[in-house]
Parts: C-alpha cells; structure tokens; sequence
C-alpha cells in the first residue's frame, strides 16, 4: 500500500490522473487476454466448426461450414469409435477409482504413520520416479503378452500398467494430509476411533479437494494416454482407446474421408473433461495449491 | 459421505473383478473356433489330425476390411479342401503393418497387406514365409514383372503381388492450366502464377516424390539385397551431372512461390486452392468430388534445363499381401492357398471394382474396365517414365527427403546444388561402412573353389584369440591361388609373406583346408596359414557306388541328433553292391557290416543312412 501512494506524485508530475492511468492499463491487458484467448481459443472453435461440415469429409480451406449437420456424429455410432470410446471411458473410470484410492492410503499412511524404513521408502520412490516411465514399455508389453492382456484384452492390461505405480504419486495429497492437525487424529483416538475410521471419517471429509483432485488426475491419465495404449492393443480394433483409434484414421487412404469425423470425435472426446472440469475446478485449484501448504 | 465412498469403491472392486474375468475367459478359450477374437497360436495344439480349421487374424485397410471377409467366406466355401479359416479382420493400414509386425512377429497378423518397400525389413524380421516354387511360378506369371521384382529378395519370393497403382500423376484444374501446357513444368507453373493457385507436390518432406526429377534425367537408385533380405551394394546415381540437373528442376519448383509441400487431394479445397496436385489413385474421389467437371488428370510434365527438356519419372509401387511364418505345416499351406486366393484375378478385379485399386495381374490390368479409369490410364501414361521400385534400403527415404529442402535453400547455383547432392552421396555411402563389425571382417577371395577372384569366403574370427581368423572348410586344387582381405576390400590385404600387399598364396597339393591367418594389432602382417582337413564332418561313403570303384569318398551330412549321417547324394544300387563308411578319408576308422563290406541285398535307390554311435548302416 505504502509503494502505492508513494507513486501518486509520480504520476502527477506525468500529467495523467490515477484514475486515466489504470483506465489504460486495463485496456491494454484486456486488449493482451482477448488477443490470447482467441490464440488459444480457435483450434478449438475450427475443430468444433469443422465437425459439422456436411458437404464435404476432407480438409479445406475456410472455417465456417457452408452445410450444417450431425452427419459426421451419426457416421462415428457407425465406425468402431463406440468401442474405443466405452474402452476409454472404463479405463478412465475404474482407473480413477483404484488409482484415487491407492494414493489416498498412500498419503495417509506416510503422513500419518510412523514406521522404520518410512524415509528410505520415501526416497527410494522419488528415486523410482525419477525413471521414466517409458523406459519399461518393452518388457511391459512383453509381461502382459504372455499374461495374455494384450490386444483384444489391452483394456484389463492398461488398466494394470495405468494403476500399478500409483502409489508413487502421493506427494500433494500427503502433503496436503500434513496440514490436517495430528491433534484432530489424537482426539478420535482417544475417542476410541480406530485408524481407519480416523481416515474415512476424519480426514476424508476435510480433505474433498484433494480427493477431487486425484481423481480428475487420474482420470485424465488414461484418457489421453497413446503410446502404451497403441502397443499395446496391438493393431486390434477391440483393445484400442480413442486416441489410437482416431489416429488410425490419419494415413492417406483413409485422411479425406474421414476428417470430419475425426473431428467429431475429438469433440465427443473433450465433453467429459470438459465438464469434469467445468464442475470441479474449483477444487481442482484448491487441491493443486492445497499440498504446497506449509503443515 | 463415509457410506457413499465404501459404496462406490465396492462397485469399482466388483466391475474390476468382472473385468478381470472377462479377460481370462476370453484367454481360455481360445481354442474353441466360434471365438474369432482368440490368439491364432493357442488353437493349432488342440487340433485333431486332418482338421483344416483355422482361427487367423488378418491385417488390410479399413477400406478393405468388408471386401476381404466376404472374400476369406467365398474362399471357405469353393475350395475343395475343406480349409475352413475363422478369421479376424483388424483395420490396419499397409503404411502401419510392417512396423506393428516387426515390433512382434509373433502376435502379428497371419495374412497382412503392405507397402513394398516394407519387403526387406519384414524379411529381415522374419515376418514374410517364403513361396513354394509352384506357387512362385504360378503367381510370378500371371502379375506384372514390376511387381513380382517387389516380392524377390534374392532368388526367393517372400510375397504375393495385390496391387500395383502405388505410383503418382498429376490431378490439375482444367479451368487454371489448359490442356496445351499440362506438358511443361514451366509453363504450369505460370499459369498457377497467373491464376494465383498453387502446385502440390510433397518435395520437402518426401523423397518418394522428390526422386520424380532425378529419375527423369535417368539417374537411378539401385539397391541390391541377399536372400535374407539384407542390403549388400547400392548403385546410386543422384550425385552427378545428371543428378545436377534434376537438382535444378527441382529448385525451379522449390523456389516458387506458389509450390507447396503437399500431396493431399484435398488442397484443391485449401483457403489457397491448388490448380496441381502430384498424388496418386487413392485421392481421386476426392478431388473429382471437389473439382466435378475441371478435374484433369495427366502423366507428369517435363522440366527444362539449359534447353533441354526432361519428362519426369517417378516411383512406380506396389501394395503387396504377406503370409507369417507358421510353425504349423498344415496351417502353412492352408494360409498360402487363401493367400494365393486373395491375389487371384478375380480377387484383384474385386478390390478394382469396390475399391479402384488398380491390379497387378497381367489380365485383369488389360480388361476394359481398367483402362477406361482415368486414374489408371494416367499412371499408365506414365509408366515409361517410371521406375519400379525395388527393394529400397528404409533408411533412404529419410536420407533422400533433405534434397527437397537442401536444394531449396541453396542459392541455386552449380556448386550449392552440387554441395546438397554430395551430403547425399555421403549419407549414402555411409550406410554401407557403419558397422565396425562389417568393416573389420576378414574373408578369403581368389582363384579357388571355381570362383575367380570375384567372390569373398567369410572368415570366423575367433573368439579366444583376438586377430585370429579362420575360414570354412574349402576344398582346394594344387595351383589355387588366394589372399585374404579386409572389408571385401583391398585397402588392407594380406599374401604369402605376411605382409601388406604381399604375392598371392599358391596351394601346392589337393585337399580340404582350413585358411587360417593371424593379423598383428595395427594390421600390418598377416600370418596366413593352410591346415589341412578332412571332410567337416569326417564320415564318408566308399565303394563301388555310383560308377566308382573303392576310389571316391562320398560326403555325408550329419543330421540334427548330431549322431546319425545320411549321404548327401542319393545312390543307384544293385543288389550285391559292396560299400563302406568311413572316417577321415581313411581306413583307420570304417564300418561296414559290422567289420566286413556292407552288402545291398535288393536293387534300388538309396540314401546311406550311418549311426555313428553304434556303427550300424541302413539303407532308405
């Protein structure tokens, strides 16, 4: 506040009134955010846009479709999109269940616990985080192969890789479970809780950003996901998720004739994400921000 | 809150679990045949004697994906052996195939359509089965000689010809370039200038399309693969005067300013729309659908250069059809019989008919029909221009594609484009010296075993000593003469004396040797020396076989127990005929019947068959 008032004679000696000043200033950022938003904002625009040309199936060169229509949707239900879409969405959301729940008994227990080896167990997953993940597709592929989930098993297999290491992802929400006073655990203790019910009766409830945050996490891990999805479906349309699938439609027999719906499926693709975040972002931002404080 | 969480975590521990199941189930069962998603290669050990049906997976297009299940039914229902396949048709373009198919050979698909210059990667893999020679005969005549050369790797022919329309030409709008300039780069050019449209051709990103222009002054790109489809030598011409002016056409599009880096149909719907695209067959309901009436098709332009005038080339491909190496023999041969099913004339016409892929057998490419489509007929215009494309190394496309834009940045003049096509020739060159391991190998060659100073024997390097080589066992004559050389080059070579470029080794005496030579750390001596050898193996037929009298040894060849020996060469033998096996090329070691001659008891051609751990011969 001080530095702001100091400044008022500053400005007096340029002529401009406070007022004017932040009068301009607030244009110029406007000017700045609209300029950005419609940067980042028109890929998606075009994408929606061109999933409702009717008159033509392949790229061209203006925005605005001349012939409006849901042609390219109804063609999707006729293509194997169903399938990867409801491969995607089971993945997504048993992933989401399993995965949310793993790191939440992961952070509760490093947080709340006290055992041996509780610190080297620490490090040793920030050093086995520190590999990439990649690294481990090809004897990946080979372990489900031979377990005989892949291809038009791939989706029980993906879901083993997305949700096998989940554990290690529990930093925020332990550090997030820091901040929660020991002394609320101790009371329920005393009051005869056992660990467990301190978890779901004590801690959830004071914790609904966090466990919102890991969900939409993990939700969008296997979402998105293409390079393990395309090994390890193998070429085979049952065991594929969209974006394997979708890309299927990219080489240059198929580009011209399916364009359109490709970007139809992409829109189908977002709506989900779209609205989990649209719902929860709130405590999406809260759950980001909510581990950095300092417990 | 408590209750909802337990709640929906139960449901996700149930739907995990049913999840689970349904995976195991489908793993099981995959031997019953009603299951068409099941695993090929569990099914084949449950299978009774006789039985001729097959789950498979098959990998086309998704174009195609319809047309090839009614064709794999019509094929279960008229062949006269009772093969019945249940196969599993993914959409898997033939770009995509041969990729998916080398990452794992094993879970590949059984019949898979691909590109050709996939061939001598898949080969390598060993995800191509070989052809019987019947079916390589019959297959090979009835297809153009371009595309069977696309199936050859060697002697051997690993594929079966499907299409033969992987080529390009050259769609224009009739309304920007009239008809009297479709023949002249130059003056197209102009008038997409003129007419403010642009000209697509895919020379920046692709050296498929970018050799058009050094094809078209008759440069070539040889390359030439073993029968493992290995590379061996490449005759490549880019790098020459020829190659300079293919350079210069290529700059003269590369700098307009109307030239865009595309092969796709539908630039003629782009915000700037094109007047040219250089593509091929699959985009031609597209730009007919865009262009209606205006659309023209027409063999590539020429280019001129320094007054003369030069037709572009181009690559002339193929789509091919592969069939996995099998364990099962019976399977084996019920895959080649669709396979050659699914390249038949009828097949072919078919994929014509539904799809307008233009085939690659001989009388379905001369019906009527054919020549009368206009995609078609433009290839065939510009098939004299064309190149078939061989077997090309998988490296070269990536090598190849910096031309475009190396070209395109230079100043466009003799020495920039010379310094862009040296690069070129150097990546080239290197690819052949990349292995050390190549480049160090030492290997035999002169005048012996009836070569002539023209075929290098490989030479083992021994793996306890370090510089020590030795060779196979090689029959030589008395008056041989031979060196040893590194790298089947004679930059380092060794002779007689031991020394660098020394005379040749001359054999004094007939005999099967072993050529031995020990080379000092900084290569320069080379100790050459002949060990003789009896036969690999040692065991040889004698007697009074085969027009010999107790004279000549004949060779046999241990088997795979490692124990028992047949001859190599079958014998015609009377009853009475007298022979021995022995050891050595001598008598210390022989077995007859028991010590005495082993006697033929019935007339009759036979193979010597010797077990070498009891000494006993039998006949077959």
């Amino acid at each position: 506040m001080n530095t702001a008032e100091k400044n008022i004679p500053n400005t007096k000696e340029k002529g401009m009134g406070m007022k004017a000043r932040r009068t301009l200033g607030d244009i110029a950022i406007y000017i700045i955010l609209i300029i950005m938003s419609i940067i980042w904002l028109t890929p998606f625009v075009c994408i929606v846009l061109q999933s409702f040309r009717c008159e033509s199936t392949w790229q061209v060169g203006y925005v605005i479709p001349q012939q409006w229509g849901l042609d390219n949707y109804k063609g999707l239900l006729e293509t194997d999109f169903v399938k990867w879409y409801s491969n995607t969405f089971i993945m997504a959301l048993v992933v989401s269940v399993l995965q949310t729940f793993i790191v939440l008994c992961m952070s509760y227990t490093l947080s709340r616990f006290r055992f041996k080896l509780r610190k080297p167990l620490m490090q040793f997953m920030l050093i086995l985080g520190l590999f990439p993940g990649m690294l481990t597709m090809i004897i990946l592929y080979r372990v489900l192969k031979d377990l005989g989930l892949t291809m038009e098993n791939a989706i029980p297999g993906l879901i083993l890789v997305y949700i096998a290491s989940s554990g290690m992802g529990y930093y925020i929400s332990k550090g997030f479970f820091d901040t929660i006073p020991m002394s609320l655990d101790e009371a329920a203790r005393v009051d005869g809780a056992t660990r467990m019910q301190v978890f779901f009766q004590m801690i959830m409830p004071l914790s609904k950003s966090i466990i919102i945050y890991t969900i939409l996490t993990a939700f969008m891990g296997p979402w998105g996901d293409f390079i393990f999805a395309k090994y390890i479906s193998f070429n085979t349309s049952a065991g594929m998720n969209v974006a394997v699938g979708l890309y299927s439609w990219l080489n240059k027999d198929m580009i011209a004739s399916r364009y359109t719906m490709f970007c139809a499926g992409g829109v189908i693709v977002a709506i989900p994400v779209t609205i989990l975040f649209l719902f929860l972002q709130k405590y999406y931002v809260e759950g980001v921000t909510g581990g950095s404080v300092k417990g | 809150m408590k209750k909802k969480l337990l709640a929906t975590l139960l449901v996700a521990t149930l739907a995990i679990a049913s999840l689970a199941g349904c995976g195991k189930k489908s793993a099981d069962g995959s031997g019953s045949p009603a299951d068409t998603g099941s695993k090929n290669n569990a099914t084949t050990e449950t299978k009774a004697e006789g039985d001729l049906s097959f789950n498979i997976t098959v990998w086309v297009p998704e174009l195609a994906v319809d047309l090839t299940k009614s064709q794999i039914e019509a094929f279960n229902a008229s062949n006269p052996d009772g093969i019945n396949f249940t196969a599993t048709v993914e959409a898997v373009s033939e770009a995509d195939s041969a990729t998916t198919m080398i990452t794992d050979v094993e879970s590949g698909a059984d019949i898979f359509f691909f590109a050709q210059d996939q061939a001598a990667r898949l080969i390598q893999s060993g995800g191509l089965s070989k052809l019987g020679i019947q079916a390589a005969e019959s297959v090979s005549a009835a297809n153009a000689a371009g595309v069977v050369s696309a199936c050859m790797s060697g002697e051997d022919m690993y594929a079966y010809p499907l299409t033969a329309d992987n080529g390009y030409f050259m769609y224009y709008d009739k309304s920007v370039v009239p008809e009297a300039d479709i023949d002249s780069l130059e003056a197209i050019i102009a008038d997409c200038e003129a007419a403010g449209r642009t000209f697509c051709m895919e020379t920046d990103t692709s050296a498929w399309y970018i050799a058009s222009f050094f094809f078209g002054t008759g440069c070539v790109s040889d390359w030439e693969t073993d029968e493992d489809g290995a590379f061996i030598s490449v005759n490549d011409t880019f790098n020459s005067d020829k190659g300079l002016i293919a350079a210069k056409g290529l700059y003269k599009l590369q700098t307009s300013p109307i030239h865009v880096s595309s092969s796709q149909g539908s630039e003629f719907d782009a915000a700037v729309p094109a007047a040219v695209v250089v593509t091929g067959t699959w985009d031609y309901n597209t730009v007919s659908d865009i262009l209606g009436e205006n659309m023209g098709v027409a063999d590539l332009p020429c280019f001129a250069v320094d007054g003369a005038s030069y037709h572009m080339g181009s690559y002339n491909g193929c789509k091919l059809l592969g069939v996995k190496p099998q364990s099962d023999a019976a399977r084996s041969a019920s895959l080649h019989k669709l396979a050659q099913y699914l390249v038949s004339e009828e097949a072919q016409m078919d994929r014509f008919n539904e799809l307008a892929w233009g085939p690659a057998n001989l009388n379905a490419q001369a019906s009527d029909a054919v020549q009368a489509n206009p995609g078609l007929a433009a290839l065939l215009e510009q098939a004299p221009y064309s190149i078939p494309q061989g077997q090309i190394h998988g490296s070269w496309w990536d090598i190849a594609k910096v031309i475009g834009t190396d070209v395109g940045e230079s100043d466009g003049s003799d020495e920039g484009l010379k310094a862009a096509l040296q690069k070129y020739e150097d990546t080239i060159s290197a690819l052949f010296n990349m292995t050390s391991d190549e480049k160090e190998a030492m290997s035999v060659i002169g005048a012996l075993c009836g070569t002539s100073w023209d075929t290098d024997f490989p030479m083992t390097r021994s793996a306890e000593i370090g510089a020590f080589y030795y060779s196979d066992v090689l029959e030589l004559k008395a008056g041989d003469e031979f060196k040893c050389r590194m790298g089947a080059s004679w930059d380092v070579n060794f002779g007689a004396d031991g020394a660098l470029d020394g005379p040749n080794v001359v054999v004094e005496e007939d005999g099967f040797y072993v050529i031995k030579l020990a080379v000092n750390d900084d290569k320069t001596e080379g100790i050459i020396t002949l060990e003789k050898n009896s036969y690999v193996n040692g065991w040889t037929v004698i007697g009074v076989v085969a027009g010999s009298n107790w004279d000549a040894d004949f060779e046999m060849a241990v088997q795979d127990d490692g124990t028992t020996y047949k001859s190599v060469d079958t014998f015609d033998m009377t009853a009475g005929t007298e022979f021995k096996v022995r050891q050595g090329h001598n008598w210390d070691v022989s077995y007859g019947d028991g010590t005495e001659n082993f006697v033929v008891e019935a007339d009759g051609t036979y193979t010597v068959v010797f077990d070498s751990t009891t000494g006993t011969i039998t006949l077959e």
